[in-house]
């Protein structure tokens, strides 16, 4: 297991190393004068020329390079160039909104999603099960800030028990910010809990017809016990797979959601970062989902050996 | 000076007595205003953003002079200002006893070091050269600044007014980006990235009526069905101005809110590169001057909002002059004048338009449609907003492009020549620098109108209107700002009622 992690660590370190790069040289090539577009197009020509030297533009590549990422080991951080602050606080307050909006988003598509799977799958195409499906299919087909707008419509601006969106900020209450987060997490849960439905029936279906089910039965187990002790324990190993590369993915880029919302998240930050050219900040925060998306998957690795103990990470 | 003192007593009067009249103002409440972009800092001396200005200017920052609701400079900073018979040295007496928001005290040493900080070298003030034109800065007395010229300068006062020039305190103005501090009526608070700033009630204004309001919150809502569905929860009082105005045509006839359809300073217009071909022949660009019907611009783009321009100069801005009929539309005569140009079976071209840009967009759809009818085809090209700066505003790799340009008192771009349309006219310039030396106010008019005509006959782009600017409030919110004749949401006499 430590040699697994060792590798996993290592593995981590390139890929940022190689995302560090990529990213860079993307955004160093990039066309948009950084200094231009904060400026704006009636600036003088002295005046670029010294918010250039200011920022650091008119250094070579490597020197650009070695600054930033010598910036980010030290410890000391990147500043915004818009909001003039660290980079690492923008980060942590937008996480505030984007991370509990993602696992709050992640349990409706759970609690949706499982126990209607595993119904689906015990009533294998009899017409509760094809109305089941037939919704997914609807899930599937949905845009999620689509179902957002609706959602909107109806319960803000109809019955005007939800505010159309904005984030109070966690210090304004905790009950007011989930409140705030409801919504928007239930239209990306319900999307979500399609595809993990349809999973989860999918999955369940092979394992029904697997020996050690009918051993199971045989011995007189209750079928509850068969379907939850037995089954969706070795069923979870895909559904524990998807549920993670979706995971990585709200966190990454819910920016339509956090639009029609106007929720303060990480999406709109980077969003906004790169059409007003703020460098340090689009650079911290890719490199950042880039860990963030490895290190969800290694711990999706791992949760592996919990389901299923066959599998051993050497 | 007759006419300066005129000035100062009218911005007494509004200051003292309230235009809404009416009924009195209540004091009291927490307005929350929504804007579509989020300010890049809060700095409007380092940065040119239009949503800068908007959050700050009145409402945090002051500077020497103000513009009010009907686009007047009135007293800020200073109480009045006198101008000597050549013109070119100013005497302003600053107001007594001011003090920023951190406590220092506003005086003549602090106008003097704010002047130098924008003009010195190595300022990041977008627009030095408003202050480069300043020969000598004394300071008798605390209460007095001379400001002398090297040359009489006819838009020296309307840049003392702009955001670019407002005070900052000799302590505290490193961190005005994240961190504002000014001596406006209300005081900054809070900044929550991504979401709102927050500004409270400056107890200690120098004009102790002012403001009525306890509270201002910016909320920064960019999507357009979004804000249309946080105001009508509630959850804001105002949309300062409204990024689509097909929402504002649906609100109007919502009897819980208003509608201001009120005038900017804005031009959107067809750039053109004036050495492009065939964009470089005179006649070309007059020929499709005839070709656009700019009211089925402004209907078609705009839902009616907004009013047609001959030139560029809005007419919210004084020695404003209509010249929307000089090229009326007449699809015939366009095509004779392209005949006549050597096309008489008309051209491909093609229209790059910026994609963060709605209005542009649109715009350019509609008018692609109709320079085909003369002939013209244009290819649609749309860019994102860096490439836009680089490949056509930078590198002029481009013949048609559609903007809109917010700054007021900016037909000077006209006269360098390698600004992005590529004008290269010397009657202009002259014309300009007579237009900057003009000692009166009505040799200013006449210069100005010279000005505008010149590049109004030459066709330089296509003028096609003035941005409105629209803004939709809850019907409780009183004294809000009709026309934009500067870059602002001022709430300073804003007040809600109860």
């Amino acid at each position: 297991m430590s040699r697994y992690l060792i590798t996993k660590l290592i593995t981590l370190i390139l890929l940022l190393f190689l995302v560090s790069i990529t990213v860079f040289s993307v955004l160093f090539v990039l066309p948009g004068d950084p200094a231009q577009i904060i400026l704006g197009i009636n600036a003088t020509p002295e005046t670029l020329e010294n918010l250039r030297s200011e920022l650091g533009l008119n250094q070579p590549f490597m020197a650009q390079y070695l600054d930033w990422i010598g910036n980010l080991l030290s410890g000391e951080g990147n500043r915004s160039i818009n909001y003039d602050i660290p980079v690492s606080e923008l980060i942590i307050s937008r996480l505030k909104v984007t991370g509990p909006l993602a696992l709050l988003a992640m349990c409706f598509a759970i609690l949706i999603s499982i126990p209607l799977g595993i119904y689906a799958a015990q009533h294998q195409n009899r017409p509760t099960d094809v109305l089941v499906m037939f919704f997914t299919q609807i899930g599937l087909a949905t845009p999620d800030f689509w179902l957002g707008m609706l959602l909107i419509m109806l319960m803000a601006v109809k019955l005007g028990l939800f505010s159309a969106g904005g984030f109070p900020g966690w210090e304004a209450g905790f009950w007011s910010s989930i409140k705030a987060l409801l919504l928007p997490a239930f239209a990306l849960g319900m999307i979500r809990a399609s595809v993990l439905t349809r999973l989860t029936r999918s999955s369940m279906l092979e394992v029904l017809n697997e020996d050690y089910v009918k051993t199971a039965r045989a011995k007189g187990v209750h079928e509850r016990g068969v379907v939850y002790g037995h089954a969706l324990r070795n069923a979870m190993v895909p559904i524990i797979t998807i549920m993670g590369l979706q995971l990585g993915q709200l966190v990454a880029g819910a920016i339509i959601i956090e639009n029609v919302f106007y929720l303060p998240g990480l999406g709109r930050l980077v969003f906004q970062a790169i059409g007003q050219r703020d460098l340090p900040v689009v650079r911290d925060i890719v490199l950042f989902m880039a860990a963030a998306i490895v290190i969800i998957n290694i711990l999706v690795d791992m949760s592996y050996v919990y389901f299923d103990p066959r599998i051993r990470h050497e | 000076m007759k006419k300066l003192l005129f000035g100062f007593l009218i911005g007494l009067l509004l200051i003292q007595n309230h235009p809404a009249g009416a009924s009195a103002p209540q004091k009291g409440g927490n307005l929350i205003v929504c804007q579509p972009a989020e300010p890049p800092g809060l700095d409007p001396t380092a940065n040119t953003a239009a949503a800068i200005d908007r959050v700050v200017y009145s409402n945090i920052y002051e500077g020497l002079v103000k513009v009010d609701r009907d686009g007047k400079y009135i007293p800020g900073l200073a109480t009045m200002w006198d101008l000597s018979a050549e013109g070119k040295v100013y005497t302003f007496n600053l107001r007594k006893g001011v003090r920023f928001h951190n406590g220092e005290s506003f005086n003549s040493q602090v106008a003097k070091w704010n002047i130098e900080r924008a003009k010195g070298e190595g300022t990041v003030n977008p627009h030095p050269e408003y202050f480069r034109g300043i020969d000598k800065i004394e300071t008798p007395d605390e209460q007095t600044l001379i400001l002398t010229l090297k040359d009489v300068d006819a838009l020296f006062i309307t840049h003392m007014a702009e955001g670019d020039a407002v005070m900052l305190p000799m302590n505290g103005y490193e961190t005005a980006k994240s961190n504002p501090v000014g001596t406006g009526p209300f005081k900054f608070t809070k900044w929550v990235p991504g979401d709102r700033v927050e500004m409270v009630r400056n107890d200690a204004y120098w004009n102790p009526h002012l403001p009525y309001l306890d509270k201002v919150t910016f909320k920064f809502i960019g999507d357009p069905s979004a804000q249309l569905a946080a105001l009508k929860a509630g959850d804001i009082d105002v949309i300062g101005y409204i990024a689509a105005p097909e929402s504002a045509m649906e609100l109007s006839k919502d009897k819980r809110f208003k509608v201001y359809a009120g005038t900017t300073t804005g031009e959107v217009i067809m750039s053109t590169n004036n050495k492009a071909k065939p964009f470089d022949n005179k006649l070309v660009r007059q020929a499709m001057a005839h070709a656009i019907d700019r009211k089925m611009v402004i209907d078609l783009v705009m839902f009616g909002y907004g009013t047609s321009i001959g030139s560029h100069w809005s007419p919210s801005t004084p020695y404003y002059k209509d010249l929307t009929g000089k090229f009326p539309y007449n699809p015939d005569k366009a095509k004779h004048l392209l005949a006549e140009a050597g096309y008489a079976d008309g051209f491909e071209a093609t229209i790059k338009l910026p994609a963060i840009y709605s209005y542009s967009k649109r715009a350019g759809i509609v008018i692609a449609d109709l320079l085909k009818d003369v002939g013209i085809k244009l290819n649609i090209e749309i860019v994102e907003w860096g490439q836009w700066i680089e490949r056509i505003f930078k590198k002029k790799e481009y013949q048609l492009t559609m903007i809109g340009h917010v700054e007021a008192w900016d037909i000077g771009i006209y006269a360098n020549p390698n600004y992005y349309f590529q004008y290269d006219s010397q009657e202009f310039r002259d014309a300009y620098a007579m237009a900057l030396k003009a000692p009166n106010e009505s040799e200013k008019a006449k210069w100005f109108g010279i000005c505008q005509e010149i590049i109004a006959e030459d066709a330089v782009n296509g003028f096609l209107f003035s941005a409105p600017s629209l803004a939709v409030m809850k019907q409780r919110v009183v004294n809000w700002w009709e026309n934009y004749p500067t870059i602002a949401l001022d709430c300073t006499e804003v007040w809600l009622k109860n």
